[in-house]
């Protein structure tokens, strides 16, 4: 029962790594959305995108 | 129940492969017991800068101009378009040292020295503490003006400048940190996928097929940690370059 407890425990704790995900689909989301308006800024947009996911990713 | 934590008892600990060995010592008993040790970590650090030096030596056009190219604008955009020219050797080095030591630990049976944190705590504390030198050498008392967020009201000023000065102080550990962490939990999850992996593929012949399946996710992450290598590299050095920035211009 304890051993049971422990493999279901362990897989609950992944379960934080949703947010990371989210976080990662908000910012790649926002870089299409920004693209999308203004084109011309992609290569800047696209920098801060990275950026952006590596915070992301850091939590996760 | 009984077969199942058998099972669990075969799988070698995830962090296993981070362990630092000994690999050569000597003790000598010149200079109160002195004792020089190699450890894997130490080698591998060896192995990477060597790397790093005849990647340099055999520069090819190509590796300047996409590496070198890179690197450049991130220190001209963050820093400035004149000044900060005098740091792109230091900025550039830092890239491909953490490059080549991320890639280095992406090799199978290969180790990850990034992923440790008295190596990246080290480099992440020695750029914010030389930052921190920098602007107190460029501004003197001025460079404190760092923690006053400009036009606050003065009933406020106590407690901004006490919540600046622990975000100034927490990206020594931030910086380190996120380089680590992200390559530990890369290194532990290729770990435990591709033991899963290697267990159901050696249980019996149908389920060696079945098994392609977390194989090719496997495969996936590998190209996922891949990018993570570049991408937390280059974070680290545009970070790098934002808080040398911050220290000459105070904001």
């Amino acid at each position: 029962m304890i051993q049971a407890s422990k493999i279901i425990g362990t897989g609950l704790a992944t379960t934080g790594l949703i947010g990371a995900g989210v976080g990662i689909g908000v910012v790649f989301g926002a870089l299409i959305l920004g693209v999308a308006r203004n084109p011309s800024l992609r290569g800047q947009l696209f920098s801060y995108a990275i950026l952006g996911f590596a915070f992301a990713e850091a939590t996760g | 129940m009984v077969s199942l934590s058998n099972s669990l008892s075969f799988i070698s600990s995830p962090l296993d492969q981070f362990e630092i060995r000994t690999l050569l010592s000597l003790d000598a008993p010149i200079l109160a017991n002195m004792e020089i040790t190699v450890t894997n970590i130490g080698f591998y650090l060896i192995v990477g800068v060597s790397i790093a030096f005849i990647l340099n030596g055999l520069a090819t056009n190509y590796y300047q101009i996409t590496i070198y190219a890179t690197i450049h604008s991130i220190v001209v955009n963050q820093i400035n378009r004149t000044k900060g020219q005098i740091y792109f050797p230091f900025i550039f080095s830092l890239f491909i040292f953490i490059l080549v030591n991320n890639l280095i630990g992406m090799i199978p049976y290969g180790f990850a020295s990034t992923s440790h944190f008295v190596l990246t705590f080290s480099i992440s504390f020695t750029i914010v503490l030389g930052a921190t030198i920098l602007g107190l050498q460029k501004h003197g008392l001025e460079f404190f003006s760092l923690f006053v967020p400009a036009g606050c009201p003065l009933a406020l000023l106590p407690l901004l400048v006490l919540v600046e000065f622990l975000s100034y102080v927490s990206r020594n550990v931030s910086l380190g940190l996120r380089l680590a962490a992200n390559i530990v939990a890369g290194h532990l999850l290729l770990h435990i996928l591709s033991s899963l992996t290697y267990n159901i593929m050696t249980s019996g012949f149908i389920f060696f097929f079945m098994a392609l399946l977390p194989l090719s996710f496997v495969i996936a992450f590998s190209g996922l940690e891949l990018a993570i290598a570049f991408i937390q590299s280059q974070v680290f050095v545009v970070l790098t370059c934002s808080y040398i920035k911050d220290a000459l211009e105070l904001h």
